[in-house]
């Protein structure tokens, strides 16, 4: 118990739960709103586009967070205009994208100098957060945030019936284009914090558990978001605890949750 | 008044036209069924009607509102083809789902609750506000789509194949709950359906597509509707004669006797699927028949 309360007095700990909380949390709106859009391997396309990003960025020199976001945003839209396209394979314009993130940051990754820098990127560096970089996340997820609780009742029309949310005068076009644009600024952040390889699990697995239990969609939304924020501090405090990479252990807990809300569903239906 | 309009409606994909100057209305108050054969256009032309495709000539008016300028629906009450199942892998109750299409933002909390107790009441689904959509029948989901939009109080309902996947007793619960609103609310209604008996005792109206071209068919009886739309022609066809008025059972129109017997299309007919074609066709073999067009 002295160990776990010895964390808090480490600032880089501190920094590192603050921005692990707002990540988890965004990762868990999000990942609701791409799990009900058949999207659900959207944050694996749109986080290898931005390590695609990340890599130019540090070939060129330039900010790699910028890369990201600017790689996640051309991602995302061009996701966006290739699923209306493919009818009836909607969900290949995930694959397609994915694919090219994946051949463009191989291929960039042959000439960045630093290797340490580039796989860092792979599985975050939670513990790394700096002060500016928690001020900027902490602003962007506000927003974020805000803007979700706001366009609430629109992304859950959207999610349940595009053409019906049209005829009862929800702005389809541009809340999906919203959406589309708070998804690759989500995902180009989390890349930093919790790493490209981690981002899909954080953004559909705790939707997963919060299906099997949920008895309404807000139940199920506030549910995701517990079951990633307490998947966070739980990999947080584990890993400290025994030395692991956090992001790994994050994803493991969060399996676990899974798993257990999955018994826990299956015994309340048969009771 | 007329519900909704259209006039020399024009439209078709790259491989063909589906409709060719096609023009008919549905008055205030109509239950109007859309008929006709698979691949034929009746989903097509709900979507014209909605304005979510725009024809290649012609109008549509809903409420004296041009439809592809249209910016609120409001007054539309639309439940697409097999929306309750597709609706049923969505995570919410039944009460979240009517309580999010309520459109009118200005009402207060109470007011609110009296809308979704009143949509839930409608459709007697009031003991399942908090189950699962996924948890109901085929023929439940389907009433909560209905309930959804009718929170809205439509002028007009149009739905497309309400009763496709869902076992007779719902389709006859369904049924009678569309009936009421017609006739009590006095809501329009436009259905597409492939189960014209079931409904032939509600309805009012047949449009009937074929061949680009779309019949309109009023009749009194049910049995009349199920007759008339057996023939399936217009009477500007010269060797068919349009029997609207004629009741099967004692239609003594010599043509229509003869069609009904002789004609090809019978048989065409049949293996499409409209049964009560040949099963209708009991009638007596005299030679006049009163209203219709002239049995020459």
């Amino acid at each position: 118990m002295s160990d776990l309360l010895a964390m808090f007095s480490y600032s880089y700990m501190v920094r590192a739960l603050i921005s692990g909380i707002i990540v988890s949390v965004l990762m868990a709106l999000i990942g609701n709103i791409v799990v009900h859009k058949r999207l659900s391997m959207i944050g694996d396309s749109l986080s290898h586009t931005s390590l695609a990003g990340i890599s130019i960025g540090l070939v060129a020199g330039l900010n790699p967070i910028l890369g990201a976001v600017i790689a996640c945003l051309v991602g995302a839209f061009a996701i966006e205009g290739i699923r209306t396209r493919l009818k009836n394979h909607s969900e290949l314009a995930v694959a397609i994208i994915l694919s090219l993130g994946v051949g463009i940051s191989g291929v960039m990754s042959g000439f960045v100098k630093s290797a340490t820098d580039f796989s860092s990127y792979l599985f975050g560096s939670i513990i790394a957060t700096t002060i500016p970089e928690l001020i900027a996340i902490s602003v962007i997820g506000a927003v974020i945030i805000v803007t979700y609780i706001l366009l609430y009742r629109s992304i859950f029309l959207i999610s349940f019936d595009e053409q019906s949310a049209r005829m009862l005068g929800v702005n389809v076009g541009l809340i999906n284009t919203l959406i589309t644009f708070l998804t690759a600024i989500t995902i180009a952040i989390s890349t930093r914090i919790v790493g490209t390889l981690i981002i899909s699990s954080l953004m559909v697995v705790p939707v997963a558990a919060a299906l099997e239990v949920a008895r309404s969609y807000k139940k199920q939304v506030v549910l995701s978001v517990v079951f990633s924020v307490v998947s966070t501090l739980t990999g947080l405090v584990l890993s400290f605890e025994f030395g692991l990479k956090p992001g790994g252990v994050i994803c493991l807990v969060s399996v676990f949750i899974f798993f257990m809300a999955l018994i826990w569903g299956r015994f309340c239906r048969k009771r | 008044m007329n519900v909704v309009e259209v006039k020399g409606l024009t439209f078709g994909y790259e491989d063909g036209l589906l409709f060719e100057d096609v023009s008919f209305d549905v008055n205030s108050g109509d239950f109007a069924a859309i008929v006709g054969d698979n691949g034929v256009g009746k989903s097509t032309m709900i979507k014209l009607l909605l304005g979510l495709i725009k024809p290649n000539k012609g109008t549509v008016k809903i409420l004296d509102k041009d439809v592809t300028s249209m910016k609120d629906f409001t007054s539309v009450g639309y439940v697409p083809q097999n929306s309750g199942a597709l609706a049923s892998n969505f995570p919410a109750s039944v009460e979240e789902i009517i309580r999010y299409s309520i459109c009118n933002k200005k009402l207060s909390k109470s007011e609110r609750e009296a809308l979704i107790n009143e949509a839930l009441d409608t459709v007697s689904l009031t003991s399942s506000r908090h189950k699962l959509i996924r948890e109901l029948s085929g023929g439940q989901q389907q009433r909560v789509m209905l309930a959804r939009v009718l929170i809205n109080k439509p002028s007009i309902l149009i739905l497309d194949e309400p009763t496709v996947g869902i076992d007779g007793e719902s389709v006859d619960r369904l049924l009678e709950i569309l009936h009421t609103l017609n006739i009590d609310r006095k809501v329009t209604i436009l259905m597409v359906t492939h189960d014209l008996k079931s409904v032939s005792s509600y309805i009012n109206k047949v449009l009937c597509i074929s061949d680009h071209s779309l019949a309109e068919e009023s009749a009194s009886t049910s049995a009349t509707i199920v007759h008339a739309h057996s023939h399936k022609h217009s009477n500007t066809h010269p060797d068919h004669i349009h029997c609207a008025a004629c009741d099967p059972t004692d239609c003594k129109d010599e043509h229509c006797h003869n069609h009904c017997h002789n004609h090809e299309h019978n048989h065409e007919h049949h293996n499409h699927g409209h049964h009560e074609h040949d099963h209708e066709h009991g009638h007596g073999k005299d030679n006049t028949c009163e209203g219709g067009a002239s049995n020459e």
